[in-house]
């Protein structure tokens, strides 16, 4: 079988791994109404045959598993030269895992608890192997930002932004209508020692809105309360 | 040098306590020495005195006072010899009297005639004015049909004296110098008895919760310090094992709660963003959502700690401006301060270099900060401070702020410590931001210490070892 071209209209093919029923209840679910095809598996062996038997555009991996680790798995596929993306899934993150498993061929990793949100935008990362837009301007409703001057306007008025706050904003348009957790805000934005400092975004996400949206009639910053803050470009209730 | 240490009071003790000894043997020679020389001399004396009585003066009836004087010249011969002869009569004039010896050492018309006594032999000493001094021996002779004799016999003293003072001058230069190889030797030998521990002291201080699987050395000597050293060594072993478990039941209990916190993020998420569902209950969702999030957090910086523990931030080391990264983390947290009306202003602008781990030791600032801002009322202020002092890298974060009670300040460091449990700035935070800070500071050997005062705040102070250059 040769794919030469992407068929747009078929589903993009998953295999999750992960022996934790819930867990795997709960993404097996959120990916489906991403419009994802999803296969299962709860047990490392038949993550393996899964993995060895089907052409997966992406797997989703578990390391503790029952019989075969997430870590053997990992080394058997790429040992067999694929190039499928893989995603791990973690309940420990010390560096020394990450690594190890890096360097055996894992393409990104994700610890929990994660937001569904992380792990979706890691996902669709994953799949078009790319930033999610290369555009220089990116427009959201009546927002615009310039990605090479860094300048903002809204409805064509210049807002003067500190560079975080830029990179906050930036980083919201990237995808509007989804919800970015504070982790992930705080992961993209600022870096791993204000982990922890998740008010840190409340206060600038509150000074983003004084500067973008006080002004305006249609709110574009969104609180998801427990969940996280999105960009909306007004077209969603 | 030490006065309290062992060696120290160990060497004092038995150098007192053998000079004591010795200065008592000295003394006791030396008198008993004089004592028995001086005796000798008398004794001699008063032999001689009675062989004048009783072979001369027993029979002076038939020979005449003439003839003893002319026997005691000859048999005595006091000016050569240097003695003193002496014979008076009983009503006190005198018979004979030896003449001044030939080297001069006394003169005979000096020394006082005695008023008889009543007992039959005396002694006594007499210090002369040439400087020497005569041992003379008397003896009071009495016999029936004879008159009665005073017959004298004295010697010089000074060839005993020249001899005892000798002895005194002897022991006197060779007592210090006894004291002193004394001294010395003992302190050596002390040095070689307790290097064994200065050893062992210098191991356990190496000893660390990062290598508590090492163990002190063992002297295989069988004595006291083989024995000492093995239970310390048990001791660590114990600690390792504790030390170990409890670092495992941490790191386990994280891991543990991570897939069930996994199941509720995702389940909630879901009702919370079903648009299908009614508003109050994805706000209930929500708000549950938040303290999945908080319960989340504790997870995670137990999780940190638990790889502290385990060393992690005694990896990855560089050399860095710890000047300059809390410049930059008090700009970033700025914001944050702005939002509670607080300044907080940072000196920070001579380079201080310091080595370790840039993202944990950004940590501390980060948590310091945080924890400043949290507890310093609307429009307070906050310094944040980093030099160099004293061959150490000095971080300060001072806030004037409500401060911690004397009695918190030890445990404030401690893990899920709480100053007030009731208080509501505390609501949000696990009580883990200042453990964090403080096994970050163990791993890279700095100090972290606090001053506060209740009411007018609180300065945190990190003490770093300097990067050599």
């Amino acid at each position: 079988m040769v794919y030469s071209v992407v068929e747009i209209d078929k589903p993009m093919r998953i295999l999750l791994v992960e022996d934790e029923k819930k867990v795997a209840d709960i993404i097996v679910r959120g990916l489906k109404a991403e419009r994802f095809a999803v296969d299962v598996c709860h047990d490392g062996q038949s993550g393996w045959e899964a993995a060895n038997t089907y052409n997966y555009d992406l797997i989703i991996l578990d390391l503790m598993l029952p019989g075969l680790s997430g870590t053997e798995i990992l080394e058997r596929v790429r040992r067999k030269n694929q190039s499928v993306p893989i995603l791990i899934l973690t309940a420990r993150d010390g560096m020394a895992d990450k690594l190890k498993n890096f360097e055996a061929g894992a393409d990104d990793y994700l610890t929990k608890p994660f937001a569904f949100a992380e792990l979706l935008v890691r996902v669709k990362a994953l799949l078009r192997r790319g930033p999610v837009s290369r555009a220089s301007v990116l427009r959201v409703n009546d927002l615009e930002i310039d990605r090479l001057s860094q300048n903002v306007h809204r409805a064509g008025k210049r807002i003067e932004l500190t560079a975080k706050e830029y990179a906050l904003l930036e980083y919201l348009a990237t995808q509007p209508n989804r919800v970015f957790s504070r982790t992930m805000i705080i992961e993209h934005v600022w870096d791993q020692s204000f982990q922890g400092l998740t008010n840190i975004v409340d206060v600038y996400v509150r000074h983003l809105r004084e500067k973008v949206d006080d002004a305006f009639p249609v709110k574009l910053l969104r609180t998801v309360r427990g969940v996280g803050y999105s960009l909306s470009d007004g077209t969603e209730a | 040098m030490n006065t309290r240490s062992i060696s120290f009071r160990l060497v004092a003790w038995y150098a007192g306590l053998l000079t004591t000894i010795f200065l008592l043997l000295c003394a006791v020679l030396y008198f008993d020495l004089r004592y028995f020389l001086e005796n000798d001399l008398r004794q001699a004396q008063s032999r001689r005195a009675r062989q004048i009585a009783n072979t001369l003066l027993a029979h002076v009836k038939q020979s005449g006072e003439t003839y003893v004087v002319s026997q005691t010249k000859d048999w005595f011969e006091p000016e050569i010899n240097d003695r003193f002869i002496r014979i008076t009569r009983g009503d006190g004039t005198l018979v004979y009297v030896s003449g001044t010896p030939q080297d001069g050492s006394f003169d005979s018309a000096e020394i006082p005639i005695l008023a008889p006594a009543q007992t039959t032999e005396f002694s006594h000493k007499l210090k002369l004015s040439g400087g020497n001094t005569l041992l003379i021996a008397a003896l009071n002779f009495k016999s029936d049909g004879n008159p009665d004799y005073l017959v004298e016999f004295g010697a010089l003293l000074d060839p005993v004296e020249s001899m005892l003072d000798h002895l005194f001058l002897q022991l006197a230069l060779g007592l210090p110098l006894a004291v002193i190889i004394i001294t010395a030797g003992g302190y050596l030998l002390v040095r070689r008895a307790l290097t064994p521990v200065e050893q062992i002291t210098r191991a356990a201080e190496r000893i660390t919760q990062f290598n508590l699987s090492e163990r002190l050395p063992v002297a295989q000597t069988g004595d006291e310090l083989e024995r000492l050293s093995v239970s310390l060594n048990r001791m660590i072993t114990r600690l390792d094992e504790a030390f170990q478990n409890s670092q495992r039941f941490v790191a386990d209990a994280s891991h543990d709660l991570r897939t069930p916190l996994t199941i509720l993020r995702g389940e909630l998420e879901h009702f919370a963003g079903d648009a299908r569902l009614d508003a109050e209950l994805r706000e209930r969702a929500g708000s549950l959502l938040e303290e999945v999030a908080h319960l989340g957090k504790i997870v995670e910086q137990l999780f940190t700690l638990s790889r502290l523990d385990a060393g992690e931030a005694q990896t990855e080391w560089t050399r860095f401006n710890l000047a300059e990264l809390a410049q930059t983390t008090s700009e970033q947290m700025n914001l944050l301060a702005e939002d509670k009306g607080i300044a907080i202003s940072c000196e920070a602008s001579q380079p201080v270099a310091v080595n370790g781990n840039r993202v944990r030791l950004k940590q501390v600032v980060v948590n310091l900060l945080d924890n400043a801002i949290k507890y310093t009322p609307q429009k307070g202020a906050i310094q944040l401070r980093v030099f160099a002092s004293n061959g150490h890298a000095v971080l300060e974060v001072v806030d004037n702020g409500i401060g911690i009670p004397a009695a918190a300040l030890a445990q404030i460091f401690n893990r899920f410590y709480r100053v007030d449990p009731a208080r509501s700035a505390d609501a949000e935070s696990a009580g883990l931001g200042l453990a964090i800070v403080k096994s970050i500071c163990t791993a890279h050997g700095a100090e972290v210490e606090v001053q506060s005062a209740v009411g007018q705040g609180s300065c945190f102070r990190v003490k770093l070892p300097l990067a050599l250059d």
